[in-house]
């Protein structure tokens, strides 16, 4: 039972190392603000998460800790990728494509409007 | 043409890196026989255990051994950060607040900080308070914690720190470091010196006066990094 665990969390920490190349690779290959972002913190939050859920696994002793910062990464990456989005786009940063929806930019005048 | 210059002046730099780093046997006992310490390194090694019981050598030697060292860091800390108050200082009418943030951030982004908050302050106490187990330290922790009120600062717009408590904390902080050395130099002659039972190595209390430094640095670091960023945010652009 223990080694069937430990080569899940083998295999755990070889998908999170996957995701985090992709999302650094996403970084370097993607063409505007918005688009790096996506890549690198969605990718890089399953990346993270599992590679230290694998750790945890291989190391039973560890599980705990592992999982206390797995919900921390869960709770504050996505955060942190919102704050920069919503920044970088205040500070009318234009896409890459041409938008055709936009439906941010109607809340803001919303808000303007209050 | 300039990929190439870039090209060239990284493999210079990629030879000479390699050049020094393949003369540093990596895990080879470079301190020697510990018991004869022939090296300052060796000889703090091998002395820490046996008159702090203190795990963490490096805070043995910056709070301990080099006490007064830090003693200094800390003034001179506290000097910036009085400096950038003077500096900025802007006096406020009664009752008037100056917002840190001009617009305010999103429902997201304030529940979220509202639950990371408090996990910042017990990391950033944790680490202070266990500054001589595991690495980190007064520093370190004051540092955690001021980065969990400048994410209360940017997400709240009416955030604000009371400026009389972070005095308070952070006289009190110094006082503290201050009566510590001072006590040592009556009960044993020099300053900073050690004068409380050092404990068993890895016990939470242990060290002596150690952790009680670590302590007050955290809260006097905690305190002057918040005032400096509240300072520093309160600064409207013209």
């Amino acid at each position: 039972m223990m080694e069937i665990i430990k080569y899940i969390g083998y295999i755990a920490i070889g998908i999170g190392s996957i995701f985090l190349f992709l999302g650094a690779l996403g970084i370097y290959r993607m063409p505007d603000v918005y688009n790096r972002l996506q890549a690198g913190t969605k990718a890089t939050t399953l990346g993270a998460m599992s590679t230290i859920l694998g750790v945890g696994l291989v190391e039973p002793t560890w599980f705990v800790k592992s999982l206390i910062i797995v919900v921390f990464i869960a709770v504050s990456n996505p955060l942190s990728s919102h704050a920069l989005a919503r920044g970088a786009y205040r500070a009318s940063l234009t896409p890459f494509m041409k938008k055709k929806m936009d439906a941010y930019e109607s809340e803001i005048q919303n808000e303007k409007e209050d | 043409m300039k990929k190439l210059l870039i090209i060239l002046l990284l493999a210079v730099v990629g030879y000479f890196l390699t050049v020094s780093m393949s003369n540093i046997k990596f895990g080879a006992n470079r301190m020697g026989d510990l018991s004869q310490p022939k090296t300052v390194g060796a000889f703090y090694l091998s002395k820490t255990p046996g008159e702090l019981s203190v795990a963490n050598v490096i805070t043995a030697i910056v709070v301990n051994y080099r006490g007064f060292d830090t003693l200094g860091e800390v003034s001179v800390l506290f000097l910036a950060a009085t400096g950038l108050g003077s500096i900025l200082y802007k006096k406020k009418k009664k009752g008037e607040h100056i917002p840190t943030v001009n617009k305010p951030s999103s429902a997201l982004l304030q529940a979220g900080s509202k639950l990371i908050f408090p996990a910042i302050l017990v990391l950033g106490a944790y680490v202070f308070i266990h500054g001589h187990l595991t690495p980190g330290g007064g520093f370190q922790g004051g540092a955690i914690i001021a980065t969990g009120f400048l994410l209360m600062m940017m997400s709240y717009k009416d955030f604000t720190m009371n400026h009389s408590v972070i005095t308070w904390v952070e006289s009190l902080a110094g006082i503290t470091f201050a009566s510590i050395g001072l006590i040592g130099l009556i009960v044993d002659h020099s300053f900073l010196e050690n004068f409380l039972p050092i404990g068993y190595i890895n016990d939470l209390i242990s060290g002596g006066i150690i952790p009680l430094i670590y302590v007050a640095v955290g809260f006097k670091v905690a305190a002057e990094l918040s005032g400096v960023l509240d300072t520093l945010l309160s600064i409207k652009e013209k």
